[in-house]
């Protein structure tokens, strides 16, 4: 819960407490207020449960679900259907079951049950639906809601049908809705701040690296999925204890719009987002809703009543915010990282501990599975262009291997087949012996294989501490030592200072370091790094060169090097290998490299052999 | 037999106007990257102009339903689009459900939330025996539409200079922006065109329903996303292909399901495409959404 390592203590109650305390008073203003206010109150705060199940999945997986009012519906209708009176359910659920019709169940039991039942339903139902792409996931989800919709609006003998139930229990209190709703923050939170959180927020900064250091994005995206549909089958299931109705349209279109209304205009990043988003756009609700029934303003406008209105409102809302202020009124940030904290003279992030009690960042030396990364005669097309023609490569553990050639060359393309991203059309990839060519990049970065981008592909709403201990965790590490190791590595790499700020607030070169610090954490036996040095000034260079070289020695991971500026090349690399065409051109140290006139002539240039010679 | 040929020609003529709805939204999904939820909303507002025109001669009333989706799809570009263009896609397509959202319920308060019926001509109802089959006419008209649309979309995108610059856009939008092809025009061509698909889906609605409400658009536009989703996003021919699929599945359901299931129709419709994307995830024609770049 603590978020050990990330962030100060300050930092930490301020965004527990804070949402807590906004929720508290919202339950006070319930409990002294008048009837109708009660029960306002309690939707809001059922609502903002389930807003809050929204934010766990959508806020941490930044992938859009337009099906999550589906399982607020799940769990609203197991709530109503083991609570409803004997009497009723005969009259209008007659096809329910008798053993469900006799439960009677009371409202924590039925609650929990619903919350069981729509969270199991959400596994089940995103075991298929999180496979699919990005973009995808938002249609499959809305076809979700649209499939509970049609059967809820037509099983009429068990569901009651289009015409819904009344007569349910109402049994929901200001007060418990409250203490539901101060729990989801809690849960909210807890998630966020795990390694599972942290793993998942990672694909929504890039999904791309967040595969290359280890993260299974499908199933952290389930793993959200889940617990999000839990806490929208609570909300469900309260909301539907206090109003005592329920019909297929009480959680349909509408109630999306709304709920997203309001984690978008909160922020959907951030939990204490989500509250104030949820508290702000329900007063706004409110308001509308009073002008709506023709209410009159100071008395001297009078306004017809006018349904629709409120909706209006609230689609011009969110139409705004998504336009002027993309990151919502939180900014994405957890209450207890908002400026107020430094005015006040404490620091948001936590001190880094003197020695990071972390054990050496080294994989334990075992021959057996140590052995070299071997790629044989690996070739690969692309709509019949050859890419990549029968190449040869080979890295010892500990060794530094240059791999150069023009622009097209097949470099990359290498690295992509090497690191999973690519599967070549023919030839074998091997690890210590075992075949690991179809295996996947996060499948490959548990086996010791890290990788860099030609672009930094940095997380940019992670800090740099953040961004480098999620890729210990990628690995399983857990999230205290993640931290310990993250800030060893940062100190290696002279990264410390900036440990705090966010990876995009970073200067590129900073970006740059910072995705090989990424990748060194998952620990790696091999590094692949894609062109390190590319838009770095000298200086930068020079510190690069320097750091490769401690990496080197400390780390003791074998190092795949492509890189244009020969110099680092021949300085880091005993050996090199020259790609031209999809082919291997010359393997031979530096010097046999560059006496090579056919490597001259492909790539070096004969200036090269001009200023070598003065 | 007749029985099966008059449910094919039910399914034909299904499929051709969910095509053309999944159409619609691949067209503004290729130049501009986003999914746009207010395509139903097109749909509805040129359907609720055949309402509003329901005084004027039928061809007329179709050609202000025609003239309104153009303006309604260009507004929405112009106001609410334009400023998130290079926001990401899961922004783009919140965005879209505002405009759905507000569109929907100004419809709501301007008319009301219940369904007004409108008149049609009434040769549109009645229909032509062709053998043992009997054709209703709105489907001629539905069929005969879908192949003017197809071939008139055909000739634009590969035959014309405008048709040249979209394609080059879907390729690759900055490249082409750099080639000199005006992004704000090749858009704002590709919502009118939208504009006005969704507005002859709009008008075969009203001839088959003969009402109009303002959450007509909301099963439509998520027919559309479903096709163009199982079609592989991106691909016009992916699109009609994925919406003939859907339009088939639903109406053979409708006809042979056992009674006690027919309610459940759409439900199960809308299940089919994930059963597809659990072993194409990237759509029946794959498109490169979700897939790694390097």
């Amino acid at each position: 819960m603590s978020g050990a390592g990330f962030r100060s203590r300050p930092s930490v109650a301020a965004s527990l407490l804070l949402p807590l305390a906004l929720i508290a008073i919202a339950t006070l203003v319930g409990t002294n207020g008048t009837p109708s206010l009660h029960g306002t109150v309690t939707l809001i705060l059922c609502n903002l449960i389930v807003v809050l199940g929204l934010q766990v999945f959508v806020g941490n997986s930044g992938v859009y679900s337009f099906g999550q009012l589906g399982f607020a519906t799940t769990g609203a209708y197991v709530a109503a259907l083991l609570t409803l009176p004997a009497a009723f359910a005969l009259l209008q659920t007659p096809g329910l079951p008798s053993f469900i019709v006799d439960a009677q169940l009371g409202s924590l039991l039925s609650t929990l049950i619903a919350a069981a039942a729509s969270g199991l339903l959400a596994m089940v139902v995103g075991l298929p639906l999180m496979r699919t792409s990005t973009l995808a996931i938002p249609i499959s989800t809305f076809a979700f809601l649209i499939v509970v919709y049609n059967i809820v609006a037509n099983w009429d003998r068990v569901t009651g049908g289009s015409s819904g139930l009344v007569s349910i229990p109402t049994t929901t209190s200001v007060e418990s809705a409250g203490l539901w709703a101060g729990a989801a923050v809690v849960l909210a939170l807890a998630f966020k701040w795990s390694a599972s959180g942290y793993r998942l927020q990672a694909t929504r900064e890039d999904e791309v690296a967040a595969r290359s250091i280890g993260i299974n994005v499908m199933r952290e995206r389930l793993i959200a999925f889940g617990i999000s549909g839990v806490l929208c089958g609570i909300g469900g299931a309260l909301a539907v204890h206090q109003s005592g109705v329920l019909n297929p349209t009480t959680f349909y279109f509408g109630a999306t719009v709304t709920t997203m209304t309001m984690l978008v205009v909160g922020g959907v990043r951030s939990v204490f987002g989500a509250v104030i988003g949820a508290i702000a756009i329900a007063t706004v609700n409110e308001v509308l809703r009073g002008v709506e029934d023709g209410a009159s303003l100071f008395g001297a406008i009078s306004i017809g009543e006018a349904p629709g209105l409120a909706a209006i409102g609230l689609g011009l809302i969110l139409l705004a915010t998504m336009i002027a202020m993309p990151n919502g009124l939180s900014g994405g940030r957890e209450a207890g990282e908002l400026p107020w904290l430094r005015w006040l003279g404490m620091r948001a992030s936590a001190s880094l501990p003197e020695s990071y009690g972390a054990e050496p960042n080294r994989r334990p030396v075992d021959p057996a599975v140590n052995g070299a990364l071997r790629a044989e005669r690996i070739s690969l097309a692309f709509s019949g262009l050859r890419v990549l023609r029968e190449i040869d490569l080979e890295l010892e553990p500990g060794e530094a291997l240059g791999l150069i050639g023009p622009n097209g060359a097949g470099k990359t393309t290498l690295v992509n087949v090497l690191s999973g991203f690519q599967e070549p059309d023919s030839g074998t990839v091997t690890l210590g012996g075992v075949d690991v060519t179809a295996r996947s990049p996060t499948r490959l970065a548990h086996d010791g294989l890290g990788r860099t981008f030609q672009a930094a592909l940095p997380f940019p709403h992670l800090t740099a501490l953040e961004s480098v201990a999620v890729g210990a965790m990628g690995v399983g590490v857990s999230r205290r030592r993640a931290a310990a190791a993250a800030a060893e590595v940062l100190d290696r790499l002279n990264l410390l200072e900036q440990a705090a700020l966010p990876a995009g607030a970073l200067p590129p070169g900073g970006q740059r370091l910072l995705g090989i610090a990424r990748a060194l954490a998952i620990q790696p036996r091999y590094l692949l790094l894609d062109e390190p040095a590319a838009g770095l000034n000298e200086a930068e260079c020079e510190k690069l060169v320097a750091i490769l070289r401690s990496v080197l020695e400390d780390f003791g991971c074998g190092m795949l090097l492509i890189e244009h500026d020969m110099s680092i090349v021949m300085e880091l690399c005993p050996r090199v290998q020259v790609l031209d065409d999809g082919a291997t051109l010359r393997v031979g140290t530096p010097e046999e490299v560059q006496a090579d006139p056919a490597v001259v002539e492909s790539y070096l240039g004969s200036s090269f052999l001009v200023a070598a010679d003065a | 037999m007749t029985a099966l040929g008059q449910s094919l020609i039910d399914a034909l003529a299904l499929g051709s106007l969910y095509a053309l709805i999944a159409l619609g939204i691949t067209l503004v999904y290729t130049v501009m990257g986003m999914m746009n939820f207010a395509h139903g909303e097109f749909i509805m507002l040129s359907a609720y102009a055949l309402y509003v025109f329901a005084g004027l001669p039928f061809a007329a009333a179709v050609a202000g339903s025609l003239l309104s989706g153009i303006v309604v799809a260009l507004l929405a570009e112009r106001v609410a689009f334009r400023p998130v263009r290079n926001a990401d896609l899961s922004a783009q397509l919140v965005t879209s459900l505002a405009v759905a959202a507000i569109l929907q319920n100004v419809v709501t308060v301007a008319v009301d939330a219940r369904a007004q019926s409108v008149e049609t001509p009434t040769s549109i109802s009645e229909s032509t025996s062709i053998g043992s089959i009997s054709v209703p006419n709105l489907e001629f008209v539905t069929l005969g539409l879908t192949a003017i649309v197809l071939v008139g979309l055909g000739w634009l995108l590969y035959r014309t200079r405008t048709g040249l610059a979209m394609r080059a856009a879907a390729e690759n939008f900055d490249m082409a922006r750099l080639l000199g092809v005006r992004a704000d025009r090749v858009i704002a061509i590709a919502f009118a065109i939208s504009g006005a698909l969704a507005a002859t889906v709009g008008v075969l609605i009203v001839m088959q329903t003969g009402q109009v409400s303002p959450t007509m658009g909301l099963t439509p536009v998520l027919v559309g996303f479903v096709a163009v989703v199982i079609g592989g996003f991106g691909r016009m021919f992916g699109a009609v292909i994925g919406g003939l699929l859907l339009g088939t599945l639903s109406s053979l359901l409708g006809a042979y399901l056992p009674e006690g299931l027919v309610a459940f129709r759409d439900a199960i419709v809308f299940t089919f495409p994930v059963l597809i994307l659990i072993f194409r995830p990237h759509g029946l024609l794959g498109g490169e959404i979700g897939k790694a770049r390097v």
